[in-house]
């Protein structure tokens, strides 16, 4: 499949957070109530269309288990968006936000695109972070915030989509080097010739004209 | 930490390879110090630090040849050719020799070598440590200790046309080296020490790293087509994959690796058991330090089989299993179970779902997986988890009958799970009627409006549910505008009508309903519904009646349709006006109004619709009290009476207007039917002595019986009526309608008419009789003249002579010459053959022939006529004097018998007839 863009995302959080299960909400649609454990760093794509042109979204889904983090800590290089995701039902995993942040803002480049998503608002009942909260922390660090729920697949879509927008205006804005693959993002087989040979000279400022 | 790692199952049968010929454990390697082993093509081969190299066969019988001086040091089966390529070392100190060796060819016992190649990388001698053929037989990677990767191109299998190129320099040993080819490019992984790279040998040697780790020899893998082809290395945190454009997914498997073997979507990983597990390193037989042998199933994510064995060599999959081979020279079988063991172990700890995942990966038939949904279900449920379960259940829609299903549930009351699954049920299209009668019955229960909303009125959607039990269900349980919707969608005419009449009561919309329908559905339904909308809405409906009755179109019917856009004449549609009669029972005011427009666009109407609307006037102008309406109603029902078109019968009108006692009517149509008797008698009965003066002058001509009718009338009457019976008797004078006997016996009934009435009447009449006997007698008095005046002609001839004395003869006129013919009867001469020549027959006289003719014609008429009995009694009645027309025959010998008598003469002399 030809795409305009690739953009590469790490999915990051607590261990149980419901990581794998967005990322098979939003590639399959579908939600498994009993999910293995991640051992590792899995994998998932899809294409999703942006202002008419055709995006691949290449996700990669960590393990949240902390004897991981090493293993998962070598994928963030690359990456031009992060989800980061706490489960809204347990507090630790919202206090961990911090570590998980540091974190990825310190292995990843730093215009790294990070969406905060409180997983699981299908269980309002049993509810320990307020939707507030969530915000505030956004607000406080620069991220997106969104509550979402990969049962119901409420918001699934929105976070991932929300995210590559993000990511495409700061490409069009021109705060991206998207020659350099280090920054996750690749441009489609089809369009690269041409952008190339235009980009030689280029600085980033115009870049954003030479996709279109 | 020890959850971190996949579910363990045991899905090998380890099995210790036997001898065949001794039926003991395979030992015929005992002594061998093996360097390599490869397998392909049904063998394992195995290569020795002697210079040997050993084959097993599938029947394990060992074979060996001696392949080099010193020692065999890599070895590679290839997949698709019957090719072995060795490298090994015949002299100490030289660089290695790559041999290639056909298997086919067998020479002396030992396969031919086609191809001997020395291993230099430049000009620096150093020992091969990586190795790798592409399956094209086009290219051979060579890898050394220093770093060095070297390719050879050209047919492997010869040394002509082979060329070589450095395609690689690192700094750290060569540990591995895969070929990949992606469409056109073939690339070379290589792998060192301390990174991993590609070389894309199709595209000018174009180098990319992917990491900055490398790998040990021997931990490194290619999967097969199920992963995509992915370089799989082995570290000891985890096992990473690789693409040519980058890393790829990691699986933390911790521990250090010694070997990774691709087995048909399986990972085996051979480890170092992990100091972190539980268990101290044990050491095997001999002192041998034990292994672990893990095989992973990637795509579904468990550990397929694990366990320890003592220092393994090397693992060779071939022929369906695995092979390991250990250290203290034992050969190990792993077979790997059949997939129906594989689920009954899961099923067994109700690990359904990957089961099912499994069955999917291993190509299981549908069957075997509505198999395991259904357990799963069953589980589920057992479980308590119906939610789940319906879920599986859904799944084996179309295999596993419903009803064991729907029982289930429907015992469990858990409608919500029942109405998902019979949702499913309709939308893989096997719902049978039952199936949709309970769905809805289900949604009804729910009060789910929206659902049922959903299922019913979704447009543009494939019908998956029998439309007429939708229907009826959503009826019964007071769903009406869903039924209506649906009936509406589908057409179901009846259906639609029935509800919007008898449940919802919205005449109107029926109505208009009705009026988009095509003619014969608006036809048959308005017939079966018109009462009631009738009695409801009587304005539309008669509105309708009329379109539907004159020209009738669809109401959202185009005007002019294809029909009449391709220049056909569009078949003109109309009902039968008197077939909705009965619809306007209770309601004749809009009947009449129909039966007007009717009768006014359409005049030839059946004669029911005439009748009915003149028995609906009659009705409405008896029952009108005020005059003036009055008068214009009948003027409205003479009208219509009139109406040359008007198709009604007249009997029944007749009827009709005595029964309203329409008098204008009834006089029309007495008229009209010719019954002048009839309207005399009318008047008489209601003592109208001028109408009956009137209606005798308007209709004497046509029967004049009528005067004397209106003269016993008026003779009857006690009152003073002489002026009428003055004209009447003077109209039955004029035209001798009765004899003055008779006059006089019907006046004499009349106890006031006085002589003076009728003295001039008599006078006169007295006086014509006088005169007519007169004329008579004048006129027998002539005839018996003439009869004595025949008799006396006619005696003469008879007896006394005839004297032809004529001179001339009576046709040429000239003189009479003989031969001659004389005739008595005037007498007549002729010349012979003037009378030849003009007579017809010898017997008559030509000159009185056609006055004799003619007589006899008149007697011979008479005679016929005689016996035409029909026409004499015709004659008889229409007659003045019927006395007369007896006289006339009696006179033409109607009692006579044979009269005619022919009195022949002789030839020649004279012919002639008596007469009377």
């Amino acid at each position: 499949m030809s795409y305009a863009y690739l953009f590469k995302y790490i999915i990051i959080g607590d261990t149980g957070v419901g990581k794998s299960c967005l990322l098979l909400q939003f590639t399959d649609k579908r939600f498994q109530p009993v999910h293995d454990l991640t051992i590792g760093v899995e994998f998932g794509a899809r294409m999703i269309t942006i202002d008419g042109k055709q995006i691949k979204l290449q996700i990669w889904d960590t393990a949240g288990q902390e004897s991981f983090r090493s293993i998962t800590r070598s994928y963030y290089r690359g990456a031009a968006g992060a989800l980061l995701v706490y489960d809204i039902t347990r507090r630790d995993t919202f206090n961990h936000l911090t570590t998980w942040l540091e974190d990825a803002r310190q292995h990843s480049n730093s215009n790294m695109v990070i969406m905060l998503i409180g997983n699981k608002s299908d269980l309002e009942a049993r509810r320990e972070v307020k939707k507030e909260e969530g915000e505030a922390f956004a607000r406080e660090h620069g991220l997106i915030f969104m509550e979402t729920s990969a049962k119901t697949a409420a918001n699934v879509e929105e976070a991932f989509i929300n995210t590559a927008k993000e990511i495409y205006q700061k490409i069009q804005d021109g705060v991206f080097d998207i020659n350099n693959e280090a920054n996750g993002i690749k441009i489609g087989p089809q369009h690269s010739p041409a952008n190339q040979s235009l980009n030689v000279g280029g600085s980033g400022g115009n870049q954003g004209g030479n996709c279109c | 930490m020890a959850f971190l790692q996949w579910r363990r199952f045991n899905f090998f049968d380890k099995e210790a390879v036997k001898n065949p010929a001794t039926d003991q454990v395979f030992d015929l390697l005992k002594d061998v110090n093996v360097s390599a082993c490869t397998s392909g093509r049904g063998q394992l081969v195995v290569g020795d630090f002697e210079g040997n190299l050993y084959f097993i066969n599938r029947q394990m019988e060992l074979t060996a040849f001696r392949a080099y001086e010193i020692r065999v040091t890599h070895l590679t089966q290839l997949k698709q050719h019957n090719l072995l390529i060795s490298i090994g070392e015949d002299e100490q100190g030289i660089n290695p020799l790559i041999k290639v060796w056909n298997l086919d060819k067998m020479e002396r016992g030992s396969p031919t070598c086609t191809r001997l190649t020395r291993a230099i990388p430049g000009n620096k001698p150093t020992p091969v440590s990586a190795f790798a053929v592409h399956d094209n037989l086009n290219f051979m990677a060579v890898g050394f200790e220093n770093g060095i990767v070297l390719l050879f191109k050209g047919d492997v299998t010869r040394e002509r046309h082979s060329k070589s190129r450095n395609v690689f320099e690192g700094t750290k040993r060569v540990t591995g080296l895969v070929f990949k080819t992606m469409g056109k490019d073939v690339i070379l992984y290589v792998v060192t020490e301390n990174s991993l790279h590609t070389v894309n040998i199709t595209a000018k040697d174009a180098h990319m790293k992917l990491d900055d780790t490398g790998a040990n020899p021997g931990c490194i893998v290619m999967t097969d087509a199920s992963q995509d082809n992915q370089l799989v290395i082995g570290r000891p945190d985890a096992v990473y994959f690789y693409q040519p454009d980058g890393r790829g997914p990691c699986l933390a498997f911790e521990g250090i690796k010694l070997q990774l073997h691709w087995f048909r979507g399986y990972l085996i990983v051979v480890g170092k058991e992990s100091k972190a597990m539980p268990r101290a390193p044990v050491l095997g037989p001999h002192g041998m330090e034990m292994n672990t042998v893990t095989v992973y199933d990637i795509q579904n994510k468990f550990i397929a089989y694990s366990a320890p064995y003592p220092e393994v060599i090397d693992v060779m999959c071939e022929s369906g299993s695995i092979f390991i081979f250990t250290g203290d020279r034992k050969l190990y079988q792993l077979q790997e179970k059949d997939t129906q063991s594989k689920l009954e172990m899961l099923f067994k700890k109700n690990n359904y779902s990957l089961a099912i995942s499994l069955a999917k990966s291993q190509q299981l038939d549908q069957d075997g997986l509505i198999d395991i949904f259904t357990q799963y279900g069953d589980h589920l449920y057992g479980k308590g988890d119906h939610d789940g379960a319906i879920d599986q259940y859904i799944k084996t829609i179309g295999k596993l009958e419903a009803s064991y299903v729907i029982r289930k549930f429907l015992d469990a009351q858990r409608i919500h799970n029942l109405t998902k699954y019979l949702q499913a049920l309709h939308k893989s299209q096997i719902a049978t009627e039952e199936h949709t009668t309970l769905l809805l019955n289900c949604y009804t229960k729910l009060k789910d409006v929206s659902k049922l909303d959903e299922f019913i009125m979704t447009k543009n959607r494939e019908v998956d549910f029998d439309v007429e039990t939708a229907i009826n269900v959503c009826r019964q349980s007071g769903y009406c505008k869903h039924a209506l919707a649906l009936a509406e969608k589908h057409e179901k005419h009846e259906h639609y009508l029935k509800i919007q009449l008898e449940d919802i009561k919205d005449y109107q919309k029926a109505l208009a309903y009705i009026g988009k329908l095509e003619f014969e559905p608006a036809e048959s339904n308005l017939k079966q519904y018109g009462k009631i909308l009738m009695s409801q809405v009587p304005n539309e409906t008669t509105e309708l009646l009329k379109r539907l009755c004159t020209d009738y179109r669809p109401n959202d019917k185009p005007l002019i349709d294809q029909v009449s856009l391709d220049g056909g004449i569009g078949k003109i549609q109309k009902a039968q006006a008197e077939e909705f009669i009965h619809i306007f029972v209770n309601n004749a005011g809009k009947l009449t109004e129909f039966l007007e427009h009717m009768i006014e666009v359409q005049p030839a109407s059946s004669n029911l619709v005439y009748n009915t609307l003149l028995e609906l006037y009659l009705h409405d102008m008896v029952h009108e009290k005020v005059i003036s309406a009055r008068v214009e109603r009948e003027r409205k029902t003479l009208e219509l009476l009139k109406n040359p078109d008007a198709n009604y019968d007249i009997d029944q009108a007749l009827i009709l207007c005595q029964m309203n006692n329409f008098k204008a009517g009834i006089l029309y149509l007495y008229e009209k039917a010719h019954l002048y008797q009839q309207i005399l008698r009318y008047h008489m009965e209601h003592n109208e002595y001028v109408h009956v003066i009137e209606s005798c002058k308007k209709f004497g001509q046509q029967d004049p019986q009528l005067w004397v009718q209106a003269l016993s009338y008026f003779a009857c009457k006690e009152e003073n009526c002489k002026s009428q019976l003055m004209e009447t008797l003077t109209h039955i004078d004029k035209k001798n309608l009765l004899p003055p006997l008779m006059v006089i016996q019907i006046l004499a009934h009349n106890s006031t008419a006085t002589l003076s009435v009728v003295k001039d009447y008599i006078v006169r009449r007295l006086q014509m009789e006088n005169d007519q006997i007169a004329e008579d007698e004048r006129l027998i008095k002539q005839y018996k003249e003439d009869t004595e005046k025949k008799r006396i002609k006619i005696e003469d001839l008879k007896t006394s002579a005839k004297v032809f004395q004529a001179s001339k003869c009576n046709i040429c006129s000239h003189a009479l010459e003989l031969p001659s013919v004389h005739f008595l009867c005037e007498p007549h001469s002729f010349h012979q053959h003037c009378f030849e020549s003009y007579s017809e027959n010898d017997m008559e006289c030509p000159v009185c022939a056609p006055e004799n003719r003619k007589i006899m014609d008149i007697i011979r008429a008479q005679e016929q006529s005689r016996d035409f009995h029909e026409f004499f009694h015709n004659q008889l009645e229409r007659a003045p004097d019927g006395f007369s027309v007896v006289a006339d025959y009696f006179g033409r010998g109607v009692f006579n018998k044979v009269t005619l008598i022919t009195d022949q003469t002789g030839k020649g002399v004279s012919g002639t007839s008596t007469y009377r």
